[in-house]
């Protein structure tokens, strides 16, 4: 314990005064940089992040915090542009990708930054970063959604339920019987295929747009 | 040549006529509205920041000297409509309703002002869907006793005094949307000015400012801004206007509280728009007819902001006040005693 004196910091903790109270150190200790603004700004969308007043406008207008707690583009732009990447991960990084892309943020913004595209570079540059892990079931089928449309220019309907199931690691979910009889009817309405048919020369389409994605 | 014509009868085009006239020249002051006094007297402003001084009192003695002055000749309700000749014997075109003039000149001053930013463009304010969302320019009117309301801060729908007021600075300034990245440069000391006069009328009525950065860098500014929290609990949040909407019959503004980390939603009676100054459509018309420089966003442009701040981009012609971009009072007076001085050493 600490002695009567005002003011004693041990370990990162502070001491204060006589009231011996134990307060954790509110400072950010913290190596803060610009080159995790130089990087999402060289990445698709990020360019306009420097533009950046933090006015707010973006997130006073946007639709998601209605909904998603803590979202908040300006935010977001703050902790790139500070450098504080640990804070980012932390506490936002399964937040940012949430943006629905209504693009509210980028019509009002008075600075002409292109706010939807930066809150998507982000997420772009945490992806990059490989801090998500294991995947949520929203961006476990946008994956493979974007993978199916990527490969093949359509959507097979079995195909992506299948793929869904094994990449969320449920496989034995979708053998239920429920399931299985819901696929029984819509196939029996016409409403999946079995097979999903091809289409034409798809191939060069498809490492086209693999190039451009690169 | 010791006569000069002056455009535009605001308080920078009243100052420059009235030491010209002092110093024994001939001027001739034109003024397109039949009153004197320039966007001052046209949205009845009643007292003046910083130092909450009636507007009579400055006013009035500067419309006072060139009424008093032999050697002013004022036409109101008057605009040039052509220029011929160059420096320094210009002929130029008066018109007025009984019909144009020619009349020659050695110099000539523009002091054609601003106008105030229109916000109808920013649709996400409302301000022409919802009656209680008015500008600042109208909220001078309201609280002058000579004015509509006599003084009273009725608001448009109802008459009733309102118990809550927001005001959204940097509206149509500062936003690239509107074209205009400028800083208006007066709306956050008229805000404070505003708010400090409500509250003084209304001590219940809370006024809450959202603003990005109050910027207090005139005489006194700074001072009234700490008055204003200190003294009158005015509540400025660091978050700039985001939208508005009626919910249940009342304004609804959303911003976000920047320091706190999250949008809110506010709730309240009035909101006034700090509308910024935009060039008007007389110093456009003005530069078009005497064909002189204007700068990306249509104000006028010094020869050099540096060296010659007072001249225009055509030799004989001067430029002095709003009409260069937004200014003050205080700084219009100044403008219009230098513009007088430089005429005067180029005419001698
Ligand atoms: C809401 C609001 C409140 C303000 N309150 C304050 C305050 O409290 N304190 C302060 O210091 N400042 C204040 N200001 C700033 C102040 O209004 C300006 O500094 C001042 O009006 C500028 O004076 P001016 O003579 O340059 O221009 P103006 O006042 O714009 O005068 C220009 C004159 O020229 C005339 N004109 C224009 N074109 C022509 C033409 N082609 N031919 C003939 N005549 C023409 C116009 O009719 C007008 O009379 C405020 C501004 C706003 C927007
Ligand atoms: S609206 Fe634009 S300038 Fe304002 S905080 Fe958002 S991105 Fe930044
Ligand atoms: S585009 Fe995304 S960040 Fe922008 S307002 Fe919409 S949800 Fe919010
Ligand atoms: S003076 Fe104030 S209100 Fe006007 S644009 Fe500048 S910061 Fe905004």
């Amino acid at each position: 314990m600490a002695e009567n004196t005002d003011k004693m910091v041990i370990d990162g903790v502070e001491l204060v005064g006589i009231w011996k109270e134990f307060m954790p150190s509110r400072i950010l200790y913290e190596d803060v940089t610009t080159e995790f603004l130089d990087e999402v700004k060289k990445l698709p969308g990020g360019s306009t992040i420097a533009k950046c007043y933090q006015c707010g406008t973006c997130t006073g207008g946007c639709t998601l915090p209605e909904f998603v707690d803590k979202f908040n583009p300006r935010g977001f732009i703050n902790l790139v542009r500070r450098g504080h990447y640990d804070i980012l991960v932390s506490d936002y990084k399964d937040l940012v990708w949430k943006c629905v892309s209504c693009n509210r943020c980028t019509h009002r913004c008075p600075r002409g930054v292109n706010t939807q595209e930066v809150v998507r570079a982000i997420a772009k540059f945490l992806e990059d970063r490989k801090v998500f892990g294991k995947l949520t079931n929203d961006e476990a089928f946008d994956e493979i959604f974007m993978d199916e449309v990527i490969n093949d220019g359509r959507i097979d309907e079995v195909k992506i339920v299948k793929d869904f199931y094994s990449k969320t690691g449920r496989l034995k979910d979708m053998m239920s019987g429920d399931q299985l009889s819901l696929g029984f009817k819509m196939f029996t309405s016409g409403r999946i295929k079995l097979f999903g048919g091809k289409i034409k020369d798809w191939k060069k389409v498809s490492q086209k747009l693999k190039e451009e994605l690169q | 040549m010791k006569t000069v014509l002056v455009i535009g009868g605001g308080v920078t085009g009243l100052k420059a006529s009235h030491e010209l006239a002092e110093m024994g020249y001939n001027v001739s002051l034109v003024e397109k509205q039949d009153y004197l006094g320039g966007q001052v007297a046209k949205h009845k402003y009643y007292k003046l920041a910083p130092d909450m001084r009636l507007v009579s009192e400055v006013l009035d003695p500067v419309i006072k000297n060139v009424e008093s002055n032999s050697n002013i000749k004022v036409h109101k309700h008057s605009t040039i409509t052509a220029l011929s000749g160059n420096a320094p014997e210009f002929k130029v075109k008066i018109k007025n309703s009984k019909g144009e003039s020619e009349e020659t000149f050695g110099a000539i001053v523009v002091a054609t002002g601003f106008e105030h930013f229109d916000p109808t463009v920013k649709q996400e304010y409302g301000y022409s869907r919802f009656k209680d969302v008015v500008t600042n320019a109208e909220v001078e009117e309201l609280l002058n006793p000579n004015g509509p309301t006599k003084g009273e801060l009725k608001r448009p729908s109802d008459g009733k005094i309102p118990k809550k007021v927001a005001i959204f600075q940097c509206v149509g300034s500062r936003d690239k949307q509107v074209g205009n990245p400028y800083c208006c440069r007066v709306g956050c000391v008229v805000s404070t000015k505003q708010a400090i006069e409500i509250k003084e009328k209304y001590p219940d009525t809370e006024v809450y400012v959202y603003y990005m950065d109050m910027r207090m860098f005139g005489r006194g500014w700074e001072e009234l801004y700490g008055k204003a929290m200190e003294e009158y609990e005015v509540i400025f949040t660091r978050g700039r206007g985001a939208e508005v909407t009626l919910k249940n019959q009342q304004l609804s503004l959303r911003a976000e509280e920047t320091i706190m980390d999250r949008p809110i939603q506010h709730s309240v009676d009035m909101i006034i728009l700090a509308a910024g100054q935009a060039p008007g459509d007389g110093t456009i018309e003005a530069a078009k007819i005497l064909g002189i420089k204007q700068n990306e966003y249509g104000y006028l442009a010094p020869k050099d902001d540096f060296l010659s701040p007072n001249e225009s981009s055509k030799a004989g012609i001067f430029i002095a006040g709003a009409d260069k971009g937004p200014l003050d009072v205080e700084n219009c007076i100044v403008e219009g005693a230098a513009v007088a001085a430089k005429v005067a050493s180029s005419l001698k």
